[in-house]
């Protein structure tokens, strides 16, 4: 939401106040001089102000605003529908009235949702982006690629930990991915996904749509899993090698005098061992999958196959929402919904992790 | 199981390229560790001790040589399958697991060979006539067992649900052994065991090391630097220096009569003083005063290095040997001096008994005959008398 933040009143004033503070005299020598120390933070301060807790704090207010329009920043007081809109919980008519499901009826004859408005039945649109696709592809995309990237990059690390020549060669070779654009990255999985691309000519797979506009929702997600977990890779590799190289090399020979085999060494020295890491590496890539979006669309190119937006994420829900100015505040919503849903994953693998990660 | 050890040799390849030149660890070691001893591996750092160990361990390849087991070649075998117990200096327990599961880990990839019985009771025969074996793993209970009974041994039983960093030193040490000792190998090595402990401690493990052998009786390899560890608790010590066994023996055998000046320096605390001195018709001389008349052999003149135990200068005032004394150091069972001498090469030091009144100054004294060696000033410095 940084692109929405406008600057307001009061946020100069808080920092005059904080300096007419900190200018009271006072015996203390170290509080004398807090100034100084106020003023070398200043510039990270500032920055962050602008950038980072404004925009987050006038996100939430956005959210709560009714009838927000954001280039006259006019709104008509507080409101939940919002996010009862992101929910389906709240729809609207032909001519733009906000409308409650639970006032709503399903009429089969019409194939929608009506409610009569005292004279006649009206029918009613719901936004049904979030709960149909957004939020489904998104839990997808989190609950596939971060267990699979996790896994196979603790493998290939593993792998490359245990093979001497060459070794710098191929770390170098497995950590290109990260440094090179998710855009470019995608337009190359595109092409190689492509009906007349190498992945169908190497199958023999003839002009299988995998991404294309005819594309089903199925191929296009296993695509753009593969995509996601493949630039997922390198980072895992880089932080579990470099754990891998701390652990004390007389644990494994004390696990070959103990006759473990290497399966089992690894399942009981390696991975408790890297748990530390291993718990990193899931809450952040949770977090960045939770925010995924760029890869769709360096992938697919647009939200969806077939002219629908079966292929949206919750981020890329929101970005949309950006694009007019009276949808902004849903797009709000959306965002502070999937943080609070960030939350709560985050702090259910906090609680997990207690017992199995070892220090 | 006795244990031989035949021109065993570790040599690490240098560069010749660089000029640097091949590093011989251990250089053509001939041991033969006798069943159910405990032998001591003694050196300084760098004298191959543990690379000896981790050769008989497996963990290393000799680069020559042979390790035999009783009547089994193992030069080649897997650490897996030599049955060993290894105690680390560090112990490497495994910080995630609790003691119980630490102990039990070994026993949990451990296969046994049970012969498989028919409904009766009568083991099952294959088409050769012999019993028909099967390999199986441990049930829970059978571990239980062997665990708790291992614990027992070495004392650990109140801290089985603990983890390795909620122990002391001298736990953690004895979970190190429990662990070593749990599948009851063929050979217990230890690699400088005591190293992590404090003083006090240290005797007492090393009591419990001696303790545990002795009601195993596992042949046991115990490698330290510390001579008076080594020689408290060894049935036999090797001495080494650079890769090459210099003595091997009892450990009072040794200490009493060492073969070059090297084992004679490096046993002992205080260490022995060194002099520079001569023989000259049969009489060892330190400047001088005659320490020592040689009445076994005939010895020819040659200069040499005359060293003489701590405990065999006695403060005496009708001896002939003069010593400037710097400082005593009082240690509670008896005092130390510390002394000049002009021959001496170092400080000279030497033990006198509490009850005996000294002071600083020229201390006269007189020299046990046989606390006093001379050593050859060439080649490996051999002992002459």
């Amino acid at each position: 939401m940084a692109a929405v933040a406008k600057k307001k009143g009061g946020f100069l004033d808080f920092f005059k106040n904080l300096f007419k503070r900190k200018e009271r005299v006072s015996a203390d020598a170290g509080e004398r001089n807090n100034w100084k120390a106020w003023l070398y933070l200043a510039p990270v301060i500032i920055l962050l102000s602008v950038f980072t807790f404004y925009p987050l704090i006038n996100t939430v207010v956005i959210a709560f605003l009714k009838d927000y329009d954001y280039t006259t920043q006019v709104s008509s007081g507080f409101t939940f529908d919002n996010f009862l809109t992101v929910l389906t919980l709240a729809g609207k008519d032909a001519s733009q009235n906000l409308v409650y499901k639970w006032n709503c009826t399903y009429d089969a004859a019409l194939g929608s949702w009506v409610y009569n408005n005292g004279t006649e039945l009206v029918k009613v649109y719901f936004q049904t982006d979030v709960l149909k696709y957004a939020l489904p592809n998104t839990m997808i995309i989190t609950f596939v690629t971060v267990p699979l990237s996790i896994i196979i990059a603790l493998l290939i690390s593993v792998c490359l930990h245990s093979i001497k020549a060459f070794q710098k060669i191929f770390q170098t070779i497995f950590f290109v991915p990260y440094v090179t654009n998710a855009v470019a990255v995608g337009m190359v999985f595109a092409v190689l996904f492509d009906s007349q691309g190498i992945l169908n000519y190497i199958f023999g797979l003839g002009t299988y749509y995998w991404i294309d506009q005819t594309a089903t929702h199925t191929s296009a997600m296993f695509a753009l899993c593969v995509y996601i977990i493949w630039h997922a890779l390198p980072y895992k590799i880089l932080i579990f090698l470099s754990a891998l190289q701390n652990i004390d090399k007389q644990y494994y020979d004390a696990a070959k005098i103990d006759c473990a085999g290497k399966f089992k060494t690894f399942m009981n020295v390696t991975v408790p061992m890297l748990s530390p890491q291993i718990l990193y590496i899931m809450i952040t890539s949770f977090i960045g999958s939770f925010k995924e979006y760029t890869s769709v669309v360096g992938l697919i190119g647009s939200a969806g196959t077939g002219g629908t937006n079966n292929m949206y994420t919750i981020v890329y829900y929101v970005y949309d929402c950006l694009k007019a100015p009276t949808t902004v505040s849903r797009g709000a919503a959306a965002a502070l919904m999937l943080f609070v849903i960030i939350m709560i994953f985050t702090a259910i693998q906090f609680q997990v992790s207690k017992r199995r990660v070892h220090y | 199981m006795e244990i031989r050890l035949k021109n065993l040799t570790k040599c690490f390849p240098g560069n010749p390229k660089k000029g640097i030149p091949d590093t011989y660890a251990v250089n053509a070691l001939d041991i033969t560790i006798p069943d159910a001893k405990l032998v001591g591996l003694l050196g300084p750092s760098g004298c191959g001790k543990s690379t000896t160990l981790y050769m008989v361990a497996g963990l290393l390849e000799p680069s020559e040589g042979e390790i035999w087991f009783g009547d089994e070649d193992v030069t080649d075998l897997e650490p897996e399958k030599r049955g060993i117990g290894l105690v680390f200096q560090n112990y490497a327990l495994y910080p995630h697991m609790t003691v119980y599961k630490n102990v039990a880990f070994p026993l949990t990839n451990l296969r046994i060979e049970e012969a498989v019985k028919d409904k009766d009771g009568n083991p099952v025969m294959d088409e050769t006539g012999k019993p028909y074996i099967k390999k199986r793993k441990l049930t829970k209970d059978e571990i239980d067992k062997i665990v708790r009974e291992t614990a027992k041994i070495v004392q650990i039983e109140q801290y089985l649900e603990r983890k390795p960093n909620q122990l002391s030193g001298g736990q953690q040490q004895r979970v190190a052994i429990a662990r070593a000792l749990v599948k009851k190998p063929r050979v217990l090595l230890l690699d400088e065991p005591l190293s992590n402990l404090d003083a006090r401690l240290r005797l007492q493990t090393r009591e419990e090391i001696r303790r545990i052998q002795q009601s195993t009786g596992i042949t046991t390899i115990f490698v330290t630097h510390d001579q008076e560890e080594a020689m408290s608790i060894s049935d036999e010590i090797v001495v080494m220096k650079l890769g090459v066994e210099q003595q091997r023996g009892v450990p009072q055998e040794v200490y009493n009569n060492p073969c070059n000046k090297f084992v004679a320096n490096f046993l002992g605390t205080p260490p022995i003083n060194l002099f520079k001195g001569r023989i000259e018709g049969n009489k060892v001389y330190i400047g001088n005063e005659v320490v020592r008349e040689i009445t076994e052999k005939d010895v020819p003149d040659q200069e040499c290095t005359v060293g003489i135990r701590p405990e065999g200068i006695i403060v005496d005032p009708n001896g002939s040997f003069t010593f400037e004394c710097d400082r005593i150091l009082t240690m509670g069972r008896d005092i130390m001096l510390v002394a000049e001498h002009p021959e001496a090469t170092t400080n000279t030091k030497f033990i006198v008994d509490a009850f005996v009144e000294v002071s600083t100054g020229t201390v006269k004294c007189s020299v046990k005959p046989h606390k006093c060696f001379a050593f050859s000033l060439e080649g490996d410095e051999l002992r002459i008398i």
